[in-house]
């Protein structure tokens, strides 16, 4: 009942007359406008990390993230590219970790809620997705030693360990791989509470489910325009789906793959990849022993279309991280918008999806779909990621031993 | 001798098979000659969500049950299948379990089985909206 409510108010219209000409959403694009939320969505449990939503190792995980001695020359850790103050990332085109990376760095606001994880879903759970950048030559250069002879050395880091885990970092450097699991798996645990928070958006969203429409109307009316066009002509909600504006797939969208030297293949060789990765979810490290949460790697289907396709980014606080697509392509929100407007189909793959078509934006709608995405920031985003900066308290002190 | 031949036929059990849907598959899918009945669990299909299918398949005039179906889903509208391979296995004659099915977008999907019966194979498909 509460939903024909809805509906039949936003066929109506959800904007007063005196703000400009009214806005009106017919039922699919209610729909689509409503399956974007609620939000926040509550905090899911990662199955495969048993230390998943525990607060020991949230910590443990916080103080990882801010270790520069992860890497062996002591000079990178996971904030230089995800910065705090930078809405997790680093406002460059592509990354530069000890040497140059040929992608764009994402934000880590809501990553928890992915399926797969980087641009090309090279990894099938978030604390196997922090092992690559520390493995990386050209991210944090590490391997299993290092990062186990570091949490072992540092009195800190092993007082947070061993409260996370029920016991110090093994000794043994046939461990060595179990520890740089585990600082993983604590990483992710810290990594998933980055939930960014409401936004105007959600407010407009949810006075359209409650039938509230004098709230609906504080909703800017130019935001209301850019949203009929995403959820309309635009289709782009077909990927940029639900609460959190992303499907968690892989499409291409027109944007060349050339790199230095070759070319980037996205998702295909990202399914690679994550075959081969002992890592993976159908591997020893995982914790889920029902095996569900791998039933996605399991049925990962490669496919010659994958070529050149990458992961569809959530649009929650999109506009703090800047420049965009996976190879940092864009400076702009505007820049993307008008991408998508004059996007050439013979440039997308010949097997690919027949879904993007140029839109032929004026310039007054590709200011009201900017307007639109800039509603999908949380106000208090960047004092909330400034928060959670280093954390100087202790460990070691506090336990007696 | 006619006479006796067709009693034989007709009392051996293999040969007709009732091609009726079974309680509780609300789905129908449709080749020329092969009815495919069939349901998803969970029985509603999220976007994003990965589901099976349980699948039975017969033969509209009756006979011996398929030996072998591969299930699949495409988005014709946006020419593009799923992201993921059904594994299917045969649970009993003519019922099937397929896993690993997922939707990956709103709009119509079309479940498309490949019926196969002693070497052959004839296609039925069944569009689905998914919201």
């Amino acid at each position: 009942m509460r939903r024909w409510i809805a509906i039949a108010m936003a066929l109506a219209a959800v904007a007063p007359a005196a703000a400009g000409e009214a806005v009106r959403f017919d039922e699919r694009e209610v729909a689509l406008i409503l399956r974007h939320g609620p939000w926040p969505q509550r905090p899911a449990r990662d199955p495969s990390n048993r230390v998943s939503g525990k607060p020991a190792a949230i910590v443990l995980g916080r103080a990882l993230f801010f270790e520069h001695k992860l890497s062996p020359a002591g000079v990178v850790s996971c904030a230089h590219c995800h910065a705090a103050w930078r809405s997790w990332t680093d406002a460059r085109a592509q990354a530069v970790g000890i040497g140059e990376l040929p992608r764009n760095t994402p934000s880590l606001w809501n990553v928890g809620l992915n399926r797969w994880f980087g641009w090309d879903g090279g990894s099938d759970s978030l604390w196997s997705f922090a092992i690559r950048p520390i493995l990386h030559p050209r991210e944090m250069g590490a391997d299993a030693g290092h990062v186990a002879t570091t949490l072992r050395a540092d009195r800190e880091l092993a007082c947070r360990y061993e409260r996370a885990f029920g016991k110090p970092p093994e000794r043994s450097t046939a461990n060595d791989e179990r520890v740089l699991v585990n600082s993983a798996k604590a990483l992710a645990a810290f990594v998933e509470t980055l939930v960014s928070g409401r936004t105007p958006f959600d407010d407009f969203r949810d006075a359209l489910e409650r039938g509230e429409e004098t709230a609906a109307a504080r909703y800017p009316l130019e935001a209301q325009r850019g949203l009929k066009i995403f959820a309309g002509r635009g289709n782009c909600g077909m990927c940029h789906f639900g609460a959190n504006f992303s499907n968690g797939e892989f499409h291409d969208t027109g944007i060349p793959f050339f790199v230095k030297g070759g070319v980037d293949p996205g998702r295909h060789a990202g399914i690679e990849r994550l075959r081969a990765d002992p890592f993976n979810l159908l591997g020893k490290y995982s914790d889920d022993w029902s095996g569900e949460t791998a039933t996605k790697t399991r049925h990962v289907d490669a496919q010659h279309r994958n070529f050149g396709e990458f992961k569809t980014p959530s649009l929650r606080n999109v506009e703090l991280s800047a420049p965009y697509m996976h190879n940092g392509r864009f400076a702009t929100l505007r820049d993307v918008v008008m991408h998508y407007s004059e996007i050439r189909p013979d440039r997308l793959h010949s097997d690919g999806e027949a879904l993007l078509k140029p839109l032929r934006l004026s310039s007054g709608e590709a200011d009201d779909l900017v307007a639109f995405l800039r509603s999908l920031t949380d106000p208090l985003a960047e004092r909330a990621a400034a928060a959670l900066s280093a954390d100087s308290s202790r460990c070691a002190a506090s336990t007696s031993r | 001798m006619r006479r006796l031949l067709l009693v034989l036929a007709a009392g051996a059990p293999l040969a007709v098979q009732a091609c009726e849907p079974p309680a509780g598959f609300a789905l129908r899918a449709d080749s020329a000659r092969y009815a495919v009945f069939f349901r998803a669990d969970p029985p509603a299909i999220g976007v994003g969500n990965y589901f099976s299918v349980e699948a039975v398949a017969c033969a509209k005039t009756g006979g011996a049950a398929p030996d072998g179906l591969k299930v699949d889903a495409q988005m014709p509208a946006h020419r593009h299948g799923m992201n993921s391979r059904a594994t299917v296995e045969r649970a009993a004659p003519g019922r099937f379990l397929a896993r690993g099915l997922m939707f990956h977008m709103p709009g119509v999907w079309q479940f498309v089985f490949d019926v196969q019966r002693a070497g052959d194979t004839e296609r039925a498909t069944r569009d689905l909206e998914i919201k």
